[in-house]
């Protein structure tokens, strides 16, 4: 099983595999062997991990996997990301986009909101989780803070829900609401109340919430080589 | 004008129909009309219980031209909830709640979108009680008024219920002290008083007059059940139960405080809607038990903190949010009256206490009835509904915490879900070699294996009916341990080569043909060759792309002409109910310092109903003895009747309800672990010793949760 014997052909795969069975400890050593055949950090990140996490969220979305098997594959790129982490820093890497994501004031639920944070960075995204019951100053500061391309809110109640629209309404006062692509999800929230409150897109669940950031990113930088 | 333009709806098979201004929602019109037609979310097409059809032509019968033009067009939201449900979904059906009436139409409720009278069985259990109401009755003589005497007739009362009684510092109730002075004349001087909490006089009868009564309602989000009880013996006179109409406004609990937020009058409709539903529920028990709504003189109220505050008028949108800040914790005794409740008119209502924002009033009544903190044993106590709550202690304390299992276990969320009614599919045994289902129905005393498959009319799977069925596919080796639908189901046990070879073809074509087939016949049914034995495997599991199903009850036995399946979505939602019910016990028990239980009690309806044992084979709740395990009824409501019956059991409760510690497990730092763990049957790391000595826990496969890619690539 010894890393060193493989092609790099199938460390790739052997990468994915221990990934998509979320073992920590192979997910890391295969990153490290990698790093150490002279691959970059973004090399390994693309090729190893994101690639891996690709098949993770295309599973999970067709119900072969569940929200278990894709923590324990998150948790599991956590590893190998550990170990990029300070490489692509050094190196300066663009990372496919940057995301901040919380649940909303009054509201307090945040499984469904950790499990989208963490495909999200599954997928190269940089992501920062502001937590739960977070009112608009909150998500304001952590904007200021992050420069984020993407905003994404979560609600579990249908009585906490409303307030998204406040924070929509905040982000305009600030005049920063056009720069921002604006994601929400939970279970009550549906793609008409998406619609009434002025988001940009409703995901459904983690999986496609992935694939809606990943489409606008690349709109994003289609316009940007366009203009 | 445009907007009073009018269009004729005809509802079938009720034949219920009326005008309505155009651009009414079918479900408002339904509503309107009086038609049955079920709808959970609120109108917010999400639960899809209100699908109907639009017949197409001409209807001679009505003069009117029918067509499925006549309604609004389909929308994004209803469109995106058709697709994700398509295999439930008859072509060109809609949802009631998003099609709008444009033009006169014809429409036919479907048997599954009916609500029905719902089956509701919540007797009084006997519990043992030490009588002493609130109430009590005093015959006394009362002194004639002489001629130049200072005394008015309830001076002189009071003068003889202090003579007699020893009655001091008593006050009377304007309405007593209207009957008091003819009561006087038609008694010759000789009353009977009855007296609230040895306070107050409430009412006042001529002669010796018998007979006290009260009531204890458990008002539920969905039910409002209710004892009617003789105070001077203790005995349950008669129990009724009605659907909480404000169901209306949403069938959970913050819908309801959504519509408060939504609406300025919201509150008080659904307290108009509720006060209604008391009386009615009160004249039913009175009739049942042969008296009227004023012979009942104290009333006790249990409930969640939603629906208590709604009852008293009180602002619940602070319920809706965190810190979910309650008006009060503190019992309440006000006049029913004040509410506009027709009971005797110096009637009292008592409202118990409340824990927390989550854990209401009704949960205290479960807490006087199981009584957990007067035991040795450590008794983990759970009260299933659209949120469970759950207590765990003994005399040593008490915890309680709520957990947001949501409505999958009462049939919401369920492609084939509904509540309990006649049709609904309650029992389910799957044979482990076969993989061939039996099941009973509700209103009908045989197996569906006895019966001729056109004689059984399933219409749905209902909460216990659910419970059981994914527990058999899981017994069965159809489901894994993580809840999917074993890809090899089959070729474990027979042709194992043969069968590979058939998935692995299924899941390359993958997405692209199987999508849309999703019939039985796409995979070819196993053989099972077990020695001396030729067993055909069940065709039953049919797959859509990489999801499996089940085929519960074939299209002739059901009474909608269409299968009744349990698909891999449902098995999810199952899974996500459940692994929230068992983390909230876990964390208690986490809390409390312990990794097992002497004694689970399960309250509730849904708890009389479910099997004990296949709920603790999917992990609805952790490792017990099994006899250990009890269904106690609802509690909530015998703890009402107890606190109707004495006041000493009421304060206790009162004191009770401030000791019990509440935990807020949303931001418990273990509930994620504690939840992701339990979202598999029964447990991901959890033991369950005893089911495995009963051989209930089919074998645990090695290849689970682990080499997964590996097995998928097939080596």
């Amino acid at each position: 099983m010894s890393e060193n014997e493989l092609s790099d052909d199938d460390l790739w795969l052997q990468l994915q595999d221990d990934l998509y069975d979320g073992m920590k400890p192979e997910v890391a050593a295969a990153t490290k062997e990698a790093l150490d055949r002279g691959f970059s950090p973004q090399e390994v990140l693309g090729q190893g991990l994101v690639a891996g996490m690709d098949i993770v969220g295309a599973d999970f979305r067709d119900g072969v996997l569940f929200v278990p098997e894709v923590l324990m594959s998150a948790n599991a790129m956590k590893a190998g990301m550990e170990l990029l982490r300070p490489l692509l820093v050094e190196t300066g890497a663009p990372r496919v986009g940057k995301m901040v994501i919380g649940t909303v004031k009054a509201d307090i639920h945040d499984i469904g909101k950790n499990l989208v944070a963490m495909m999200m960075e599954g997928a190269g995204f940089e992501v920062i989780n502001i937590g739960i019951n977070n009112d608009a100053d909150a998500f304001l500061q952590a904007i200021r803070e992050h420069g984020p391309d993407i905003i994404g809110m979560s609600a579990l109640l249908t009585t906490t829900m409303p307030y998204m629209k406040v924070i929509i309404q905040a982000l305009k006062d600030e005049g920063i609401r056009d720069e921002l692509y604006v994601m929400i999800g939970g279970a009550p929230v549906t793609e008409a109340f998406s619609k009434a409150v002025g988001a940009d897109a409703y995901a459904r669940d983690a999986a496609v919430a992935v694939d809606i950031a990943k489409a606008y990113m690349s709109r994003r930088r289609g316009e940007a080589v366009a203009a | 004008m445009s907007s009073e333009q009018t269009n004729l709806v005809v509802f079938q098979p009720s034949g219920r129909q009326g005008r309505v201004v155009s651009g009414t929602p079918l479900l408002a019109a339904a509503r309107a009309l009086g038609v049955d037609l079920d709808s959970i979310c609120g109108g917010r097409q999400t639960c899809g219980k209100c699908k109907v059809l639009v017949e197409d032509g001409a209807f001679a019968k009505h003069a009117i031209e029918s067509a499925s033009e006549h309604l609004s067009p389909v929308d994004e939201s209803e469109r995106d909830y058709v697709a994700r449900h398509a295999a439930v979904f008859a072509p060109g059906a809609r949802l009631a709640c998003a099609a709008c009436v444009l033009g006169d139409v014809v429409i036919t409720v479907p048997p599954e979108s009916q609500a029905h009278r719902q089956i509701i069985r919540k007797d009084a259990t006997e519990r043992p009680v030490t009588l002493a109401p609130a109430v009590r009755q005093l015959y006394v003589e009362v002194e004639e008024h002489q001629l130049g005497e200072r005394l008015g007739d309830w001076e002189r009362l009071q003068d003889a219920l202090r003579r007699e009684w020893g009655l001091e510092e008593l006050r009377i109730d304007l309405p007593a002290l209207r009957q008091l002075g003819p009561a006087l004349r038609d008694g010759k001087h000789c009353v009977t008083a009855v007296i609230w909490g040895e306070v107050e006089v409430i009412d006042v009868r001529p002669g010796y007059a018998t007979g006290l009564y009260g009531l204890a309602v458990d008002v539920g989000s969905t039910t409002i059940a209710g004892h009617l009880c003789d105070l001077t013996s203790g005995a349950v006179l008669a129990t009724e139960a009605l659907i909480n109409p404000q169901v209306t406004f949403g069938e959970d609990l913050m819908s309801r405080v959504s519509y408060a937020m939504m609406h300025d009058d919201g509150l008080a409709k659904m307290q108009q809607a509720v006060l209604a539903a008391l009386n009615k529920l009160a004249g039913m028990a009175a009739h049942a038990a042969g008296l009227r709504g004023r012979d009942i003189h104290e009333l006790v109220v249990v409930g969640n903190s939603v629906m208590h505050h709604i009852l008293l008028g009180l602002d619940p949108i602070p319920l809706g949010g965190a810190p979910f800040t309650l008006a009060t914790h503190a019992p309440i005794d006000i006049k029913a009256r004040e509410l506009g409740l027709k009971l005797h008119p110096g009637a009292n209502v008592h409202f118990l206490a409340l824990e927390a924002g989550h854990v209401g009033s009704d949960n205290v009544g479960v807490l006087i009835a199981e009584a957990p903190d007067q035991q040795d044993e450590l008794m983990l106590v759970i009260d299933v509904g659209t949120n469970a709550e759950i207590l765990l202690g003994n005399r040593h304390g008490v915890l309680s915490c709520s957990s947001p299992t949501g409505p999958a276990f009462e049939g919401a969320q369920i492609s084939h879900g509904q509540r309990a009614a006649p049709g609904a599919i309650e029992r389910v045994r799957i044979d482990k070699a076969t993989g061939e289902p039996r099941f009973r129905v509700i209103g009908q005393e045989a197996w569906s294996d006895e019966l001729p498959p056109e004689q059984i009319g399933a219409t749905g799977i209902c909460g216990s009916g659910i419970i059981e069925v994914v527990a058999e596919l899981f017994m069965a080796g159809i489901l894994r341990p993580d809840g999917r639908f074993e890809p090899d189901w089959g070729a474990r046990q027979g042709d194992k080569e043969t069968r590979r070879q058939g998935d692995e073809e299924t899941r390359r074509q993958g997405d692209k043909e199987t999508r849309r087939q999703g019939d039985s016949d796409s995979l070819p049914v196993g053989v099972s060759r077990s020695p001396g034995l030729l067993v055909s495997l069940s065709s039953r599991v049919s797959w859509d792309g990489q999801k499996g199903s089940y085929t519960l009850a074939t299209a002739e036995q059901t009474a909608t002409g269409r299968p009744i399946l349990v698909t891999q979505d449902d098995v999810r939602n199952i899974q996500l109910a459940k692994g929230a019910l068992y983390a909230g016990c876990k964390l208690l028990m986490r809390r409390r310092g312990v990794t097992q239980v002497d004694k689970i009690v399960l309250a509730g309806a849904f708890g009389s109903y479910i099997d004990p044992l296949r709920a603790m084979v999917l992990g609805l709740y952790p490792d017990c003895e099994p006899d250990k395990v009890l269904a106690a009824g609802n509690a909530a409501g015998d703890g009402a009747r107890i606190a109707l019956l004495s006041t000493v059991r009421r304060a206790e409760s009162a004191v009770a309800a401030r000791k019990v510690d509440y935990v807020e497990t949303a931001i418990d730092p273990h509930f994620q672990d504690e939840f992701v763990g339990a979202l598999h049957f029964p447990h991901m790391t959890d033991s369950f010793p005893h089911l495995e000595a009963l051989g209930l826990l089919p074998e645990r496969r090695a290849d689970t949760g682990r080499a997964r890619r590996r097995e998928r690539r097939g080596g």
